[in-house]
């Protein structure tokens, strides 16, 4: 109990690599174990940070953060085990059965959920909210469509019974309309369907829990002053390689691009060459909402506790002179950043532009080499 | 390609990314041919310039940084408006003038060297022409991208207009059609901020840049309150006209804005929403005295159709991004009037 984790920059891994097809919903439960335990953190600058993390993944699995995925209607079981100094509780806000009460520290609770209608969902500690999800306990719970499916054959990441009219049109789009030459989306390639986990880190608030002072709740937001801006526990240089937040495709490989922020302050995600169809978010009682009416965006809101969807089309960056494409003197691949504009959130440790939440996609070529 | 002066630059392959390139030492050119380079239809020069001092409304004055037009040169702020149409071949010129910079156009999405992001291309000590076709009508705008944080803060931005090919009076060819324009482009400023070198905090000092606390708040350049009565801010109508209010959030605040009459969202982003192109989307409506949010950078063409004589208030309120309280101490608030003959 209580043993310590050191994460230097770089050795936090996270995502599971399997996408969950509709063919393996046969499988009625999917198992989970998560251990509830502090880790020393390094920054992008060298700082190290006290946090409490989610640690675990299937059986056997032991990742930071890892990103949970079940497909619609299985029975979850997640195995917690407290390791922490404190009590902390288990929610994914908006499933119904997927809570705890308080778990001590050194006891273990198992809980079974069903899993609910296809989309992004968000798992954290609900207690002292929203203290011990800032201080790292949060995560992404991804739930997989049975049938995601349009009417005219297109997969999507939602459940044929949520789509709407505007949600078909997108994905039918893709490979159809001349705009998006190339594949449709492909739920079961990993390098297509990206987790973002956006959140803040104040060093002052993670060191009180360290040293178990009290926070007072009341007052936690306007003393929260973030110094490091995170996607998936990395920032700046050290998500430039990361695989699991960096995208690389041709064109016509639309990707999706699930964008949570588990923090306290408003992000605005903004990413270059191509405008990106965003799908869905959430209701505040923390269901899925697929989007009626869907907008192409440079920039989105994303909230503390929102969940937003967005499809990157992967098509040709139509502001660049149809004359000069494929270029030729220019080198490839091309690269492009996404980064939030509210940028406070691009510094580490008061300084240090660009080492904060911000990342890049690639294009490699003008179009996917046959195989 | 050969023919093209990469060798020895850090795009010969030979010398990827390392920390130190990607923030602190910025691989910078002096001046550079553009690649895949085309004759432009029409072309503008930015020239760099600090140290304009604009006077605030409790009589001190504050320094803003921004892009000068080389070919008319003026002390305006915010930077002169890009305006173009649809389809344009177009060429903007980059002087920086004071060290280095870039120009990103926001919203427009060309290749990596045009792009204006120092980490992924080049930080411009000298000159360099940002060549880009744009596809589709629509409110963006332009700004520095070097140590973005601060430089954009400072002020190193201005509109970015596309127009269809038939020029200004609809929203695209063949769309909603409009016989007012207005851009309202919010912002707000710190003065502690003010202090800062242009590469502050690049090279691993903590200067503060994650604190923000503005203490003046601007519409287009004017500050509240003058932006009530200021006529580059105020809108006026007639009945039966339509306005089109072009919206753009510059601050690094969440902009919440409440407009005194119903008004109908016709773009978002720079993209139209609507038309037989794209089937996923359609206009829709803002009720009156509805307050809506946006943020950083977002921006909204908005659709007023004034039917009853009069002077009516729009508000904008500034909000911190963590507390999501007004800004200042509850005074992060410009408004203006739409005016209606
Ligand atoms: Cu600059
Ligand atoms: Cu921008």
């Amino acid at each position: 109990m209580n043993r310590r984790e050191f994460l230097a920059y770089g050795a936090l891994g996270g995502g599971a690599s399997v996408i969950l097809g509709a063919a393996e919903a046969q499988t009625a439960t999917r198992t989970y174990e998560l251990f509830i335990e502090p880790a020393d953190v390094e920054m992008i600058d060298g700082t190290i940070v006290y946090m409490l993390l989610f640690f675990g993944g299937p059986p056997g699995v032991r990742e930071p953060r890892p990103v949970l995925r079940a497909v619609e209607g299985e029975t979850v079981v997640l195995r917690i085990v407290n390791n922490a100094p404190e009590a902390h509780r288990f929610q994914v806000p908006g499933v119904t059965g997927a809570t705890t009460t308080n778990i001590a520290p050194g006891q273990r609770r198992e809980i079974r959920f069903t899993a609910p209608v296809g989309g992004t969902y968000i798992y954290l500690d609900p207690l002292q909210a929203p203290l011990y999800r800032l201080v790292g306990l949060h995560g992404a719970f991804i739930v997989t469509p049975r049938n995601g499916l349009t009417l005219a054959g297109s997969p999507t990441p939602y459940s044929a019974t949520s789509q709407t009219a505007a949600v078909r049109a997108v994905f039918d789009a893709m490979g159809t309309m001349p705009r998006f030459a190339g594949d449709k989306w492909n739920p079961n390639d990993i390098a297509r369907d990206k987790v973002w986990v956006f959140s803040q880190t104040d060093p002052a608030l993670n060191k009180r829990v360290e040293l178990r002072q009290s926070v007072d709740l009341a007052t936690l937001a306007a003393n929260f002053k973030p110094r490091y801006f995170t996607i998936n526990g990395r920032s700046g240089f050290d998500l430039d390689e990361d695989p699991t937040v960096r995208i690389s495709g041709y064109v016509g490989q639309p990707t999706l691009i699930r964008t949570i922020n588990t923090g306290l302050a408003t992000h605005a995600p903004h990413i270059h060459g191509n405008h990106c169809f965003e799908l869905a978010g959430n209701t505040t009682a923390g269901a899925v909402s697929v989007r009626s009416n869907v907008y192409e965006r440079d920039v989105w809101m994303l909230a503390p506790l929102d969940r937003k969807d967005l499809l990157l089309p992967f098509e040709i960056p139509p502001d660049i002179p149809r004359e000069a494409w494929p270029p030729v003197q220019e080198p490839w691949p091309l690269r492009y950043v996404m980064h939030c504009h509210t940028e406070m959130s691009q510094t580490a440790g008061g300084g240090n532009y660009p080492q904060g939440a911000l990342c890049h996609w690639e294009l490699l070529g003008p179009q996917r080499p046959v195989a | 390609m050969t023919d093209f002066p990469l060798a020895g630059t850090r795009f010969d392959a030979t010398a990827p990314l390392n920390f130190d390139s990607f923030g602190c030492n910025t691989y910078k050119v002096d001046s550079l041919p553009t690649p895949d380079r085309l004759e432009p239809d029409v072309r503008f020069v930015r020239g760099v310039r600090f140290g304009l001092e604009l006077p605030t409304p409790d009589g001190k004055t504050i320094e803003v940084w921004r892009f000068e037009d080389e070919l008319a040169p003026r002390p305006v702020w915010p930077s002169p408006p890009i305006r173009v149409r649809q389809g344009q071949l177009v060429h903007t010129q980059i002087y920086a003038r004071n060290n280095a910079h870039t120009i990103h156009h926001h919203g427009i999405e060309p290749t990596t060297f045009n792009d204006g992001v120092g980490h992924v291309s080049f930080e411009v000590s000298d000159t360099y022409d940002y060549q880009w076709r744009p596809h589709t009508p629509g409110t963006f705008f332009y700004h520095c991208h070097k140590n973005t944080v601060l430089h954009f803060e400072m002020g190193m931005y201005g509109l970015l207009i596309v127009d269809p090919p038939s020029g200004p009076g609809t929203i695209y060819e063949g769309g909603p059609s409009y016989q007012v324009e207005a851009m309202w482009v919010a912002d707000d400023l710190d003065p502690r901020w003010r202090t800062l070198g242009h590469s502050a905090g690049m090279c691993g000092e903590d200067v503060g840049l994650n604190r923000f606390d503005p203490k003046y708040f601007c519409i287009s350049g004017v500050f509240a309150p003058n932006t009530l009565n200021d006529p580059r801010v105020m809108v006026r109508a007639q009945r039966g006209q339509t306005v089109l209010i072009r919206l753009l959030n510059a601050s690094y605040s969440i902009l919440r804005t409440t407009l005194p009459m119903d008004a109908q969202v016709v773009a978002l982003d720079g993209h139209y929403l609507g038309g037989p192109e794209k089937p996923w989307c359609a206009p829709y409506t803002i009720r009156a005295n509805t307050p809506f949010e946006m943020v950083s950078a977002q921006r909204m063409d908005l659709l007023i159709r004034p039917r009853l004589p009069g002077v009516f208030t729009a508000k904008l309120e500034f909000l911190d991004w963590v507390t999501r309280a007004i800004q200042n101490g509850g005074q992060g608030v410009a408004q203006t009037q739409i005016v209606v003959t």
